[in-house]
C-alpha cells in the first residue's frame, strides 16, 4: 500500500504544482465572472435601430389609420413611456415586443385596399430600393369584424424578404398587434382604457416558505440547481479522467513505465493513479462548489439549497469517477499518443454527455421512465440520479440506494476490464487497439 | 532440472509466452545461481525482452514455472531487484534527485540516509550539480546514467538490465562495465541482455544465448571460447606490412590468409601445432601467436545463420596459446 502512496503523491504533485492546473483551475470561473461582467455589453445591442418601409393592404380601411397612429405613437418619447408602464403590469413577452418595436423606425407604405398581392411581393425584393422594404402586410376582410355567419375574427397575412432580421419581423407584429386590437376596441365602441384594467392583472411574487423561514421564491432555482450539480460531477470526472489519460499516455510514450513496472505492480500504479487523480479533482470541485456557496450566501439563497445535496455529489462522483476515470485511464494505456485516445474516448465522451442531452426531460419529470432508467444504469445512472435528487420531485430512497448499489456494481466491472487493459496496453506498442483486440487483452490478462 | 532456490537467483522451468500466433518464448529452462554474471544473447525478436519481462513478473508466461529470489514471483521480490528495461524513460519534467529518490522509495530504501545516497551515487557516475536539473535538460548520455543509477540506487541483489549498452559512447560503456563488475562484486547477482558480443564475452562469466524463442547455448564462456581445431593458428605480426611467404612456404603450412591485421594459418594433415609455432615465429617476428579461438561473435552467427556459416570452422581441441 505503501507503493500506491507514493505513485499517488508523485502523481498528484506532478499535476498539481503546474501553471497549467493553476490556469485551468481558474480560468472557469474567471470566464463565468467575465460573462457576467462583460456580456450584456457583448451581446446586447443598444443601438439597436431598423429603419425601412412596410406596406399595408387593408380592405377593412379601419385597421390602416391604427397603424398609422401605431407607428407615429411608437416614435414618440411619451409612447415608449406608456410601454415600459404597460410592460411593468404585463408580462415581459409584451414588453420585449413593445422595446423592440419603439426602436424601429418604420414608414407606411398604404398600398390601396384593391391592390394585387402578387404584385406588391414583388416590391420586397426591388433592386436598390430608396428605403429598405421590410415587409408587406395584408390585412384579412374579417380582421376586425367576423364575416356574415361566423364568430371568429381574421388576421393578417405577412410577408418578409430573405435573410431579413428576426427582430424586424418581432416589431412589425407588435404594430400590428396594436393596431388591429384598436381597431376592434373602436369598432366596437369599447373604452380601452378600461379593457386595459380590467384585463391587466400585475404580477405577484411567490413567497418560499421552509421550516427555516419565508423568502422570496427564485424562480428558475429548482431548474438550475439540478443542472449546476451534474455540471460539478461531469466537470470533475472529465477533470479526472482526462489528468489519468494524458499522463498514462505521456508515461507510456516517453518509456518510463516499464521503470515503474519493475518496482510496482500494475494494479498499484493504476490504483496511485487513481488516487491521485482522485484529489486532484476533488480539490478542483471543491473550489467550484465552494465559490458556488459563497454566490448562495451572497445572494442570501443559501438557504434554499438543501445540504444533502452534496453528499450525494460526493457519493455519485465517487461512483462515476471509479467508472469512467478507469476506463479513460485504460484507454490512455493501449494507445500510443493522444490521437489515437481520441478515437477510444468516444464512446466515454457520448456517455458523459448523454446526461446533458437528457437533462431537461428529466427535471422536467423526475420520475417519468426515462428518468428512473438513466438514474438506474450504469455508467450514466450517477449523473441522472444526481439531477433527479436535485430536482424538486426527488425520487424514492429505495430508487437512490438501488442506483447506488448498481453503480457500485458498475465500478467493480470497469474497474476490473480497466485493469485487465492496463496490464496488457501499457507495454503494447504500435496498432492501436480496436474494440475486439481490447477484449482479446481482458482475456489474455 | 532440479534448482535450490536457496542457491538460484532465477529459476525459469520450460517457460512459454506466446502472443497471438507467435512463440516468443517456447519451453525455456533457465537456471542463474546466485552471485553470478550471465549474459543474456540472441539475434532481434529472439525473446529475450519477452523473458526478461517475465522474470520481472511484468508479463505473466502462458505455462511453466518462474522463480526468482526464492519467491513465486518478481513481484514479490521486487524491491530486492534492479532493473533496467530496453526502453527506458525518466520523468521529463522531474528534477534529477527527486526522480531517484521517489524510485529509491518504490524500491523500499528507507528514508534514514536516503538523501545521502542519492546524492553519493550521483557523485559515483561523476555528474555532481545536477541534482537539481530537470530529466528533460540532460543530455543522452547523462540520462542513459542517471537511468543505471535507478536501476542499483537500493542495492539490489539480482540486477538485470536489458540491451545496457545500446546508444552509450565509449566512455559510458566503460562506466556502465565497471558499475556492473562493482555490482557483481558486491554480491548481486547479474543478467544482462546484449548484442554487444565483445562485452558479454568480456564482462560475463556464462552466457545463455536464445533463438526463435529456444535455448541454444547455456555455457560458461571460457568453455565457449576454449579453441578446439588444432590445425589452425593466427598470429599478429610485428612489421604489418611483413612479406607471409615464407610461412606459406613451411611445410606443415597449407595456406595462409591475412584478416584484419592478423594471418589465419590453416595447418596440414598430421601437423604438430607445437612445432608449427615454433618454426612460424622462425620466419616471421610475431607480436602473439596462438591456436585460433573462437569468438563469442563466431558462435552467434554459427547459431543464427547455421553450422555452415561458423566463421571459425572451430571443431573442438584444447588451448596451447603462446603469446
Amino acid at each position: 500500500m505503501n507503493k500506491v502512496w507514493q505513485i499517488a503523491g508523485r502523481e498528484f504533485i506532478a499535476t498539481v504544482f503546474t501553471k497549467a492546473f493553476v490556469i485551468g483551475l481558474l480560468i472557469m470561473p474567471l470566464i463565468g465572472v467575465l460573462f457576467v461582467l462583460i456580456a450584456p455589453s457583448l451581446f446586447g445591442d443598444r443601438n439597436l435601430k431598423f429603419e425601412g418601409e412596410i406596406a399595408v393592404i387593408d380592405p377593412t380601411g379601419l385597421v390602416m389609420p391604427e397603424v398609422r397612429s401605431a407607428i407615429s405613437a411608437r416614435r414618440s418619447p411619451a409612447g415608449v413611456t406608456e410601454i415600459v408602464e404597460r410592460a411593468r403590469a404585463g408580462g415581459a413577452d409584451q414588453m420585449v415586443l413593445s422595446v423592440l418595436g419603439a426602436a424601429t423606425q418604420l414608414t407606411l407604405v398604404e398600398r390601396p385596399a384593391s391592390a394585387d398581392v402578387e404584385q406588391e411581393k414583388l416590391w420586397l425584393n426591388e433592386p436598390t430600393p430608396a428605403a429598405k422594404h421590410l415587409a408587406l402586410v395584408v390585412v384579412h376582410a374579417n380582421a376586425v369584424e367576423p364575416s356574415p355567419g361566423t364568430s371568429n375574427l381574421g388576421t393578417y397575412d405577412l410577408y418578409v424578404p430573405p435573410r431579413q432580421d428576426n427582430r424586424v419581423e418581432v416589431a412589425v407584429q407588435g404594430v400590428m398587434r396594436e393596431a388591429i386590437i384598436e381597431a376592434r376596441v373602436f369598432a366596437r365602441d369599447l373604452n380601452r382604457q378600461e379593457l386595459t384594467l380590467v384585463t391587466t392583472v400585475p404580477r405577484v411574487r411567490s413567497v418560499t416558505v421552509g421550516a427555516d423561514g419565508e423568502r422570496n421564491t427564485v424562480s428558475g432555482f429548482n431548474i438550475v440547481i439540478p443542472v449546476v450539480f451534474m455540471g460539478l460531477l461531469i466537470m470533475g470526472v472529465m477533470f479526472a479522467g482526462q489528468g489519468m489519460l494524458t499522463t498514462t499516455v505521456e508515461e507510456k510514450s516517453n518509456r518510463v513505465m516499464e521503470v515503474l513496472l519493475s518496482a510496482v505492480s500494475p494494479m498499484q500504479l493504476m490504483g496511485g493513479k487513481l488516487i491521485a487523480h482522485m484529489g486532484v479533482s476533488l480539490i478542483a470541485m471543491s473550489l467550484y462548489l465552494g465559490l458556488g456557496l459563497v454566490a448562495l450566501v451572497s445572494f442570501s439563497l443559501f438557504g434554499l439549497l438543501d445540504l444533502k445535496l452534496i453528499l450525494y455529489l460526493l457519493i455519485f462522483y465517487l461512483i462515476a469517477f471509479f467508472t469512467i476515470g478507469s476506463l479513460m485511464m485504460a484507454a490512455g494505456a493501449a494507445v500510443n499518443d493522444m490521437r489515437e485516445a481520441q478515437q477510444l474516448m468516444m464512446p466515454l465522451m457520448m456517455t458523459m454527455m448523454l446526461p446533458w442531452m437528457l437533462w431537461w426531460p428529466i427535471v422536467q419529470n423526475p420520475n417519468s421512465t426515462l428518468a428512473v432508467v438513466v438514474s438506474l444504469l450504469p455508467p450514466v445512472s450517477s449523473f441522472g440520479m444526481l439531477l433527479r435528487i436535485a430536482s424538486s420531485s426527488p425520487p424514492p430512497l429505495w430508487q437512490v440506494s438501488l442506483s447506488i448499489v448498481l453503480g457500485v456494481a458498475g465500478v467493480f466491472g470497469s474497474v476490473w476490464f480497466a485493469a485487465k487493459v492496463f496490464r496488457v496496453g501499457i507495454l503494447t506498442f504500435g496498432k492501436a487497439p480496436n474494440i475486439k483486440t481490447l477484449i482479446a487483452w481482458v482475456r489474455a490478462a | 532440472m532440479s534448482v535450490s532456490t536457496t542457491t538460484t537467483a532465477i529459476e525459469l522451468r520450460t517457460v512459454t509466452k506466446t502472443f497471438g500466433s507467435l512463440t516468443a518464448v517456447d519451453r525455456l529452462d533457465l537456471a542463474i545461481p546466485r552471485g553470478a554474471l550471465y549474459g543474456f544473447i540472441g539475434p532481434n525478436g529472439a525473446g529475450k525482452t519477452t523473458a526478461i519481462r517475465m522474470i520481472m513478473s511484468i508479463l505473466l508466461p502462458d505455462s511453466g514455472e518462474l522463480r526468482v529470489l526464492g519467491a513465486r514471483s518478481a513481484l514479490e521480490a521486487k524491491d530486492r531487484i534492479g532493473y533496467l528495461p530496453e526502453e527506458r524513460g525518466l520523468y521529463r519534467k522531474m528534477k534529477v534527485a527527486p526522480y531517484l529518490t521517489f524510485i529509491a522509495r518504490l524500491k523500499g530504501v528507507p528514508e534514514r540516509g536516503l538523501k545521502d545516497r542519492v546524492y553519493s551515487a550521483i557523485e559515483r557516475i561523476g555528474l555532481e550539480g545536477v541534482e537539481n536539473k530537470r530529466c528533460e535538460e540532460l543530455s543522452k548520455g547523462m540520462s542513459q546514467k542517471i537511468q543505471i543509477l535507478a536501476a542499483i540506487i537500493h542495492e539490489p541483489d539480482l540486477l538485470i538490465l536489458d540491451e545496457p549498452f545500446s546508444g552509450l559512447d565509449p566512455v559510458s560503456t566503460r562506466l556502465l562495465k565497471d558499475l556492473i563488475l562493482a555490482e557483481h562484486r558486491r554480491g548481486a547477482t547479474v543478467l544482462f541482455s546484449t548484442h554487444v558480443m565483445p562485452q558479454a564475452e568480456e564482462i560475463c562469466e556464462h552466457v545463455v544465448m536464445i533463438h526463435r524463442g529456444q535455448k541454444v547455448l547455456d555455457d560458461p564462456v571460457r568453455t565457449i571460447l576454449r579453441p578446439h581445431d588444432l590445425r589452425a593458428l593466427t598470429f599478429e605480426p610485428l612489421d604489418a606490412h611483413i612479406d607471409v611467404s615464407a610461412v606459406r612456404a613451411l611445410p606443415e603450412v597449407e595456406r595462409c590468409t591475412a584478416v584484419d591485421g592478423r594471418y589465419e594459418v590453416a595447418l596440414r594433415e598430421g601437423a604438430d601445432a607445437a612445432s608449427a609455432m615454433g618454426r612460424v615465429l622462425g620466419v616471421v617476428p610475431a607480436a602473439r601467436i596462438e591456436l585460433k579461438r573462437r569468438s563469442l561473435e563466431d558462435v552467434f552467427v554459427s547459431i543464427v545463420a547455421g553450422p555452415g556459416s561458423n566463421p571459425s570452422g572451430a571443431s573442438g581441441g584444447k588451448h596451447v596459446g603462446v603469446a
